[in-house]
């Protein structure tokens, strides 16, 4: 369910949760079936559907409880009047924990200061929220920004930057109120003129104009409040203002590339493309009553090979890094000498898009073939060392928005059936598979390709460089191509992925009216079954009309590894108290301290 | 100066014809940087104005000639990855850490070789000589990034002497000590490959020249070999050393590509490789461009060396 869209400030804590919304191991001195293990046992316990038959040796799982119905609107009442009774559960975050040594990390008090050296593969291309903000610049960009709302553990929406957000009857508008006082790293105000500039600049830009396509505008309706009017009902709006959307910067640096004047913990001092991004305690900071942020400074350390990052926190030359590979998160599970932070929520998923209108991909045998051929398996045991689930949609098994459906099963005689089949009657179906051209992905891709190759299917590998993925598919030059996405809080922010709306962000270009119908269901109402069955509408239509074909939830591999003294990386607390959601490679730094 | 004006105009030619074909090459490689500029949804209007905006609807004589123009001007245009930025200003920070990794590199391979080289060719055959030619081999056979690697794990998370990457490299001038910490073993990584190359050719040539009637009156008259080593055998013998310098900054500045990314290093030859994985064809053109000047200013200069050390050069 939604928290209560009416609800003023944010849906509030809950006593007697704690701490479910960040996916993290610490684990020291621990093996990963041990985690894993917790990992299916909270699954279960959360009603999930994980169909792992593992067993826990129960010795590591703190936080086994299933997640509580989400705050405000338990037992409340919704906006439109609806009793909400509570009969969905609620988003659903699967934790994994351990008991760090005997060391309970939040009843530890925080220490402010000292500096943190923290390594990434890359640094992306630069800021500009009317731009795409690669991951790389992201992983910066949080330390700097604060976006408008906030998801928290439980999955749910809950205001950050802004106050409230409150909806018309219809969700055809929202009204956005913001906190009094706060203001931008350049000391410009936080009001209503600039939130105004900041989402009228998304919707304009060709670039992220997608994000607010149900939006008409955003305007100012008081110094504190700014109304949001929609061509459509949208009640899930609140979601899509998590990410870039919903960062703010200051008006006068809106486009800006090269620089990130927000409202966050942290002041960017100081960015060297392709090397380093320092930045420094925002001392004017909005949260600073609360001691946030606990740090002087972070330097954002680009440093490209895995190995590398992986020996300089060894050394002690940084003091943790993203993007290890899973051979180091196993050995780091293994080590005293250093935490491992996983996702398991709001993941990307790894699959193969298919051009639904090109052939031989828009001929729906050779689409099911494929996904015959397809051993998910595999690809896991082989390319994730075992620690990703199989997927068979867009959505987690984990969660309350997750339908079973009757999505292809690894059969290569079913597959070689439907191959035969189709050349008998069309010719010889050939087909390019494009990825981008790190090793790890074709090396995946080429195991995919034989199996294709394995049932008739003639599949030629085509590398592009990494980065320009989305070139071919938006300008429909692809049959196949291997990709990483989704993942979000909501499925409603995956909609112009395959809504027919979407124009050339529907990236298969499947037009099909059941999955525009589930889509449309779970934008404009705000109720939990009804927005259930919408989406169930969505993943019936996408397992028998195969235009992706799902490998597996990333969620055992999005991780962060730091040094045992860098605490605080999963404690990321919003400002009315709840437990914030942190995914992969992305913390509340201003919760990060050394200690 | 007729001979120096001469070089100098074949450099020149081969700048040229080196940029022209690097230009058409990146000019036919698959890709639209203004589609990827304009945005995900942008119009084909939008395309069509990014694409004139950045002069990519002109004829392709066109375009070479005007960023050949502006490149003699220092100006390579703005980087198509990071907008905003000039691909000038980030080939300026690059260029001194590559230059000072090269030189260094340089410098320790031949601190390492030559007195290595001398001390082999002394008794040819010997223990040192045979023991010393192995191990340069070892490291000559090793790739670069396998043994940067152990050398890393050795040197700076066993030992801890050394740091493992360059966290935050301070220029030359302003912190000389904290530059040279971070540059060490990068440095000395790289140099360990030439060092193979290098030692047998000096020593190869050292035992050639201790053959000449020359050494052999310095002996006769009694001259230590200490001396007859450094000062009448040791000049003669490095023609062929010179020759690898310069043909080895080649090597070096493909060399450069993999240390920069194995530790760290904010220079030319990383921001070379993420440019062409990014497509950023701004900043992959200036830094070729830039590499090909360093490549044959390098040679010119052994050209040189050798008319000044060699008088049968000079006076021919």
């Amino acid at each position: 369910m939604l928290p209560r869209p009416a609800v003023h400030g944010s849906t509030g804590a809950h006593p007697g949760t704690s701490h479910k919304g960040v996916s993290a191991v610490r684990n020291r001195a621990r093996t990963l079936g041990a985690v894993l293990a917790g990992c299916v046992l909270i699954a279960s316990a959360c009603g999930g559907g994980s169909d792992s038959s593992s067993e826990t040796d129960g010795s590591d799982t703190s936080n086994t409880e299933a997640p509580v119905g989400t705050d405000a609107t338990d037992g409340g009442t919704d906006a439109d009047g609806d009793t909400d009774d509570g009969e969905a559960d609620a988003p659903v975050v699967t934790q994994l924990t351990s008991d760090d040594e005997g060391i309970d990390e939040s009843e530890l008090a925080p220490q402010a200061g000292g500096e943190v050296i923290y390594g990434i593969p890359t640094d992306g291309t630069g800021f500009s929220t009317t731009g795409a903000i690669p991951s790389g610049s992201l992983r910066i960009a949080v330390a700097l920004n604060d976006s408008l709302v906030a998801v928290n553990a439980d999955g749910d929406w809950v205001p950050n930057l802004a106050e409230s957000l409150t909806p018309n009857d219809d969700f055809t508008a929202w009204t956005i109120t913001l906190r009094p006082g706060v203001e931008f790293h350049d000391g410009a105000p936080v009001d209503a003129a600039a939130v105004a500039a900041n989402l009228s600049a998304v919707k304009a830009s060709p670039t992220t104009g997608f994000t607010l396509a149900a939006m008409n505008e955003a305007t100012a309706t008081g110094e504190l409040e700014v109304t949001v009017t929609m061509n459509t009902p949208w009640a899930a709006f609140p979601f899509i203002l998590i990410g870039q959307t919903g960062f703010m910067v200051s008006p006068d640096t809106i486009g800006t590339n090269e620089t990130f004047v927000g409202t966050g913990p942290f002041v960017l001092e100081s960015w060297a493309p392709g090397d380093t991004a320092r930045v420094v305690r925002n001392d004017n900071y909005w949260r600073s009553d609360e001691g946030y942020p606990y740090l002087d400074a972070i330097t954002f350390k680009v440093i490209p090979e895995v190995e590398a990052r992986s020996q300089a926190l060894a050394a002690g030359d940084i003091d943790g890094f993203s993007n290890p590979s899973d051979s180091l998160i196993l050995d780091a599970l293994d080590s005293d000498d250093a935490d491992v932070y996983i996702t398991e929520a709001t993941s990307n998923e790894a699959l193969v898009i298919l051009n639904t209108t090109a052939a031989p991909t828009d001929d729906l045998r050779i689409r099911t073939a494929m996904a015959h051929a397809l051993d998910r398996q595999l690809i896991i045991d082989t390319f994730r060392s075992g620690l990703t689930t199989p997927a068979n949609s867009f959505i987690s098994p984990d969660s309350p928005w997750y339908a079973d459906t009757d999505y292809p099963a690894f059969d290569l005689e079913a597959a070689t059936a439907l191959v035969d089949e189709y050349e008998a009657e069309v010719g010889p179906a050939e087909v390019t598979f494009k990825v981008s051209n790190s090793t790890g992905s074709v090396q995946v891709v080429e195991t995919i390709a034989s199996l294709w190759n394995a049932v008739g299917i003639d599949t030629t590998v085509e590398e592009i460089a990494e980065g320009t993925e989305v070139t071919p598919v938006i300008s429909d030059d692809f049959q196949a191509i291997y990709w990483f996405q989704f993942g979000g809080a909501d499925p409603d922010a995956e909609y112009v992925f395959f809504h027919s709306s979407g124009g050339p962000i529907n990236w298969s270009n499947l037009v099909d009216p059941d999955i525009d119908a589930g889509f449309d269901r779970g934008r404009a109402s705000n109720d939990q079954v009804e927005r259930a069955a919408g989406y169930a509408q969505v993943q019936e239509a996408l397992a028998s009309q195969l235009p992706m074909l799902w490998i597996d939830h990333l969620g055992g591999v999005e991780a962060v590894i730091v040094s045992p003294e860098l605490r605080g990386v999963a404690d990321g607390t919003l400002p009315e108290g709840d437990q914030s959601l942190t995914t992969g490679g992305y913390f509340s730094w201003e919760d990060v301290w050394i200690g | 100066m007729r001979l120096v004006a001469s070089r100098v105009g074949r450099l020149l030619f081969v700048v040229v014809v080196v940029s022209f074909f690097a230009f058409l090459l990146l000019d036919s490689a698959p890709g639209d940087p203004a589609v990827a500029l304009a945005g995900l949804n942008a119009s084909d209007e939008v395309v069509a104005q990014v694409r004139a905006d950045l002069g990519l609807d002109e004829p392709f004589l066109q375009r070479y000639l005007t960023w050949l123009g502006n490149a003699v001007t220092g100006d390579f245009g703005d980087s198509y990855r990071t907008l905003g930025v000039s691909a000038s200003s980030l080939i300026r920070k690059a260029i001194p850490n590559t230059l000072e990794l090269m030189f260094l590199a340089q410098i320790m391979a031949l601190m390492i070789s030559v007195p290595t080289a001398i001390a082999a060719a002394r008794r040819p055959g010997g223990l040192l000589d045979r023991l010393s030619s192995s191990i340069a081999f070892a490291f000559l056979a090793l790739p670069t990034f396998v043994l940067g690697i152990y050398l890393s794990y050795l040197l700076a998370v066993r030992l801890g002497w050394l740091p493992t990457v360059a966290t935050d490299l301070p220029s030359l001038t302003s912190d000389p000590l904290g530059n040279l910490e971070q540059m060490f073993l990068p440095s000395l990584t790289l140099a360990l490959g030439l060092v193979a190359v290098y030692l047998r050719l000096l020593r190869n040539d050292l035992v050639a020249t201790l053959q000449e009637d020359y050494v052999l009156l310095a002996q006769a008259r009694g001259v230590p070999d200490r001396r007859i080593l450094w000062r009448h055998a040791l000049r003669p013998s490095s023609l062929n050393l010179l020759t690898a310098i310069g043909l080895n900054t080649g090597a070096l500045i493909g060399g450069t590509l993999i240390i920069e990314i194995l530790f760290a290093i904010p220079g030319m030859g990383r921001l070379m490789v993420t440019g062409v994985f990014g497509e950023d064809y701004s900043v992959v053109l200036g830094a070729a461009l830039v590499f090909t000047v360093g490549y044959v200013v390098v040679n010119f200069v052994v050209d040189l060396a050798y008319y000044l050390l060699d008088p049968r050069i000079r006076h021919a």
